[in-house]
């Protein structure tokens, strides 16, 4: 087979794996956009608040132009940690009122079986750098400058659900 | 005497290319935030081994290689099987290419080989993604332009590397390794 012949058979590979990527993304974001078992369906990519077991709302891509982008770089790997305050996305479901400084609040990711606890005054607080980053999977990670969330091994990634229990 | 399939010459430029990798993974680092980025030095030098080593598979080792250096020393950030995995799927993915195309020093088969190595690794990170059950979330939001990203610095990494086989010719490289032989 002549070099040019090879050369178009590698680009159309190349572009059915292009595909195949694109379209299983599009078929899993339609099944995700499908209500479960429940009133309340979230656009697909949304992460599910609860508040008390109660679903209060779906953190979405489309929410985070709303708001402000803080980075900080971490001591452990000296990386650049970019993203949105975990307190800001919170206050966009819920009121400020509604959260005490000991209400506890538990970040987790099924995939990872991780999860984190921490309460709304260390999120409350701009200098603790409670924040989402996003990873380069376009997941979303839990990191901070608390000492409980700063090593890799304590950041919680791909986060899947958000859960705010009674103070 | 049985003849190995790579000399130890080979074996030792292949574990020196692996170093390379690892090292270059951890040391060169680009503020780009964006996907796929660091694809733009490995690629380069796994290009760069599937030449200088001119016979199948010596990507794929190197590759392996790099994969195992890198999981004990904890770089990245999906575990170590998916560390392993990608790095040993951007090997492959470079030999498969090199071995279907030719020679890298043709800058658009090695452009063409540094886009298959990175879209390797990406395939790896998307079907663990996919297997684990990771969320769809924010995948959502950034897989496409993952892809892009992937694609456009393994094309990038492609090309300096086949710029670097150009130079070493150019150097007498070749000329020396043939005499070494």
């Amino acid at each position: 087979m002549k070099r040019g012949l090879r050369v178009i058979l590698a680009v159309i590979i190349l572009l059915a794996l292009i595909g195949l990527v694109l379209g299983v993304d599009w078929i899993q974001r339609k099944d995700a956009s499908r209500p479960v078992g429940t009133a309340t369906s979230l656009p697909a990519g949304s992460i599910p608040i609860y508040r008390d077991g109660e679903l209060v709302g779906g953190f979405s891509p489309t929410d985070l132009g709303k708001l402000e982008k803080v980075s900080f770089t971490d001591a452990a790997e000296g990386k650049l940690q970019d993203g949105w305050l975990l307190r800001d996305v919170l206050l966009l479901y819920l009121p400020a009122a509604q959260l005490q400084p000991n209400t506890p609040i538990i970040v987790s990711s099924s995939s990872r079986g991780k999860s984190t606890q921490l309460n709304w005054s260390e999120i409350q607080e701009q200098a603790n750098m409670v924040m989402f980053d996003l990873s380069n999977r376009g997941t979303l990670k839990l990191v901070s400058l608390l000492p409980k969330l700063d090593m890799r091994d304590e950041w919680v990634q791909d986060v899947d659900r958000i859960e705010i229990g009674l103070p | 005497m049985k003849e190995h399939y790579f000399s130890t010459f080979q074996l030792i430029l292949m574990a020196l290319f692996a170093a390379l990798i690892v090292v270059a993974k951890i040391a060169l680092k680009l503020p780009l935030q964006l996907p796929g980025h660091s694809g733009m030095f490995w690629m380069a030098i796994l290009v760069v081994s599937s030449r200088v080593i001119p016979k199948p598979g010596a990507a794929s080792i190197v590759g392996l290689t790099s994969g195992l250096l890198a999981a004990f020393l904890g770089v990245g950030d999906f575990g170590a099987l998916d560390t392993v995995l990608s790095y040993t799927m951007a090997g492959i993915g470079t030999d498969v290419t090199v071995l279907f195309l030719g020679s890298p020093e043709n800058l658009f088969v090695a452009t063409l080989a540094g886009i298959f190595g990175n879209l390797s690794k990406f395939l790896v990170k998307w079907g663990i993604g996919l297997v684990s059950g990771a969320p769809l979330g924010f995948v959502a939001l950034g897989l496409a332009r993952s892809l892009i990203s992937y694609i456009v610095f393994g094309a990038l990494g492609g090309l300096l590397g086949g710029l670097t086989l150009i130079a070493l010719r150019k150097a007498g490289f070749f000329t020396y390794l043939e005499e070494k032989r």
